[in-house]
């Protein structure tokens, strides 16, 4: 079967304080498959997923160049397009980062966050969907009897997957994984990475890792990162 | 050459010194202070014969009592703090989230500016303003609490500035970029992720403003407190407070019953001064609940 592209990126360069980071990169990424991207530290890893996101615009001096489409069920979209909502682009595009970062709340507003910003008020609907996430993430049975327990007590781990399901949470069709299991043990990335061959079918995930033997494990399209370009392999 | 070992021997000894020092000078100074005031502390000192309920609810005024200065001290500082506190955190937020590079220099360096300005310089700009509106707007603009509040505010804006600056800068970055990742605006983030994450610091520099507010006596000696100005009616009054008090008894008293009084006013400004620390300790634990465990 002939894969379907679901993010176009067109000669995107990343600029830190006038250093270059990223010169020119062009890839396809296919829809419903899990993209790995290896490479040595202080590459430019992180980086790239920031600018399928636009996430950079967050960061204080750094510059982009270039264009990222995602198909996001209506033909391409130019992501890089001069007043394309930003809030709607990262409900679409989930990211999890490489340390686990709840938010200072429950583990409850921590999921049911994302809702919040896009203003669902109902109940029900937010109880229904914070279970379902966090089952989704092999979360639920751990924490259903302490949601309203500050969500920095849980272990590194539970952080993660919280995290995780907090990027779920609003069924996002594309997921950037930055190193999600560089500081969970054995189990745990098992869990993890069960969890993303369940969420291809739903979704297209780009993850950065460390692990040549998770890649192996679990991707589909793999690439190498250096020299500031990114490689198939 | 000296020895590793017995370097970093010498360092913790210096280290332990000067914190015994620290608390130890503390101690000394607010021991003194108890064994000094706490005789003359009673309802006398404070009420002056008026009955305590009379006085309290603004029945009956109280004459040659410490009361009329705590009132005023208290409303100096609600008031100085209360216009500080706003206008400082959106300063800080603005120099930590929006201000462009090239701005955010200047305008640290005119804050660090204003931090360093003399208390009695701020007090003659509060009081020259009070003499231009009082020959320019209206002649029954005199020194007052209102006057003074705003000068207070001025002089303990660059703390709540800097702090609330500090505390949003200084959190990492991967804390800074959860809720962008999640559609959150920059206006949410700062409200829901930033501001909550930095209310610690940022109350340090709310606790350090209300000290100020409460002892300095500079500002206020040249802005509208008067020794006999009774508890303030409104904030266009003269007004009595605790810091000129000590001040004015220092430097005037007659006998040494008088002298006690101030030790007894010295006492009671420390307490209001603890008491206003936890208060702001109290609200920040609230507000923090708030925000983390309301499910």
């Amino acid at each position: 079967m002939e894969n379907k592209i679901k993010i176009k990126v067109r000669n995107i360069s990343f600029y830190y304080s006038d250093n270059i980071v990223l010169e020119d990169i062009n890839v396809d990424i296919n829809q419903n498959s899990i993209t790995s991207i290896t490479g040595p530290s202080g590459q430019g890893k992180s980086s790239f997923l920031k600018t399928l996101n636009r996430l950079w615009e967050s960061i204080d001096g750094v510059k982009v160049k270039g264009k990222v489409k995602i198909n996001f069920g209506n033909g391409f979209e130019d992501v890089y397009r001069k007043n394309y909502s930003l809030p709607n682009l990262r409900q679409k595009v989930g990211m999890v980062f490489q340390t686990p970062n709840p938010l200072p709340m429950s583990i409850y507003k921590n999921i049911a966050f994302p809702l919040k910003l896009i203003g669902e008020k109902n109940k029900q609907t937010i109880a229904q969907k914070v279970k379902t996430a966090l089952e989704r993430a092999f979360l639920w049975e751990e924490v259903k009897n302490r949601l309203s327990d500050d969500a920095s007590l849980l272990s590194g781990g539970q952080q993660q997957r919280l995290c995780i399901a907090r990027a779920l949470i609003l069924d996002p069709q594309v997921l950037l994984l930055d190193e999600p299991t560089s500081s969970l043990d054995e189990t745990s990335v098992r869990v993890i990475e069960q969890l993303l061959l369940e969420l291809k079918s739903n979704c297209t995930i780009i993850m950065v890792s460390h692990y040549m033997d998770q890649v192996k494990r679990i991707a589909d399209q793999k690439f190498i990162l250096s020299n500031k370009q990114l490689k198939l392999i | 050459m000296m020895p590793n070992l017995t370097k970093d021997k010498l360092l913790v000894s210096f280290s332990w010194m000067a914190a015994l020092l620290l608390t130890s000078g503390l101690t000394v100074v607010i021991g003194f202070l108890i064994v000094k005031g706490f005789p003359s502390l009673n309802a006398n000192l404070i009420f002056a014969g008026t009955p305590v309920q009379d006085a309290i609810l603004f029945k009956k005024p109280v004459f040659g009592g410490l009361f009329p200065a705590m009132v005023g001290t208290f409303f100096l500082v609600l008031l100085s703090v209360g216009i500080a506190l706003p206008l400082g955190l959106a300063t800080g937020i603005w120099l930590a989230e929006y201000a462009p590079t090239a701005m955010k220099g200047s305008f640290s360096f005119i804050i660090d500016v204003l931090a360093g300005i003399p208390s009695i310089v701020i007090g003659l700009f509060g009081f020259s303003i009070t003499v231009f509106l009082h020959h320019y707007y209206d002649e029954r603009v005199f020194p007052c609490l209102l006057i003074s509040a705003l000068s207070l505010a001025f002089l303990v804006l660059p703390y709540i500035v800097k702090t609330t600056q500090g505390a949003i800068e200084s959190l990492p970055l991967h804390i800074r970029l959860t809720a962008p990742s999640l559609g959150a605006s920059k206006l949410e983030n700062i409200t829901y992720v930033l501001l909550p994450s930095a209310l610690s610091d940022i109350v340090s520099g709310i606790v350090l403003a209300v000290g100020r507010c409460a002892e300095d006596t500079a500002v206020i000696m040249l802005t509208g407190v008067v020794a006999t100005a009774g508890v303030p009616t409104s904030v266009f009054s003269s007004f009595e407070a605790l810091p000129f008090y000590i001040y004015y008894i220092a430097s005037e008293y007659t006998d040494h019953s008088e002298l006690m009084t101030g030790y007894g006013a010295a006492l009671i400004l420390l307490s209001i001064c603890t008491g206003l620390f936890i208060l702001a300790h109290i609200i920040k634990y609230w507000i923090d609940q708030k925000m983390r465990f309301r499910s």
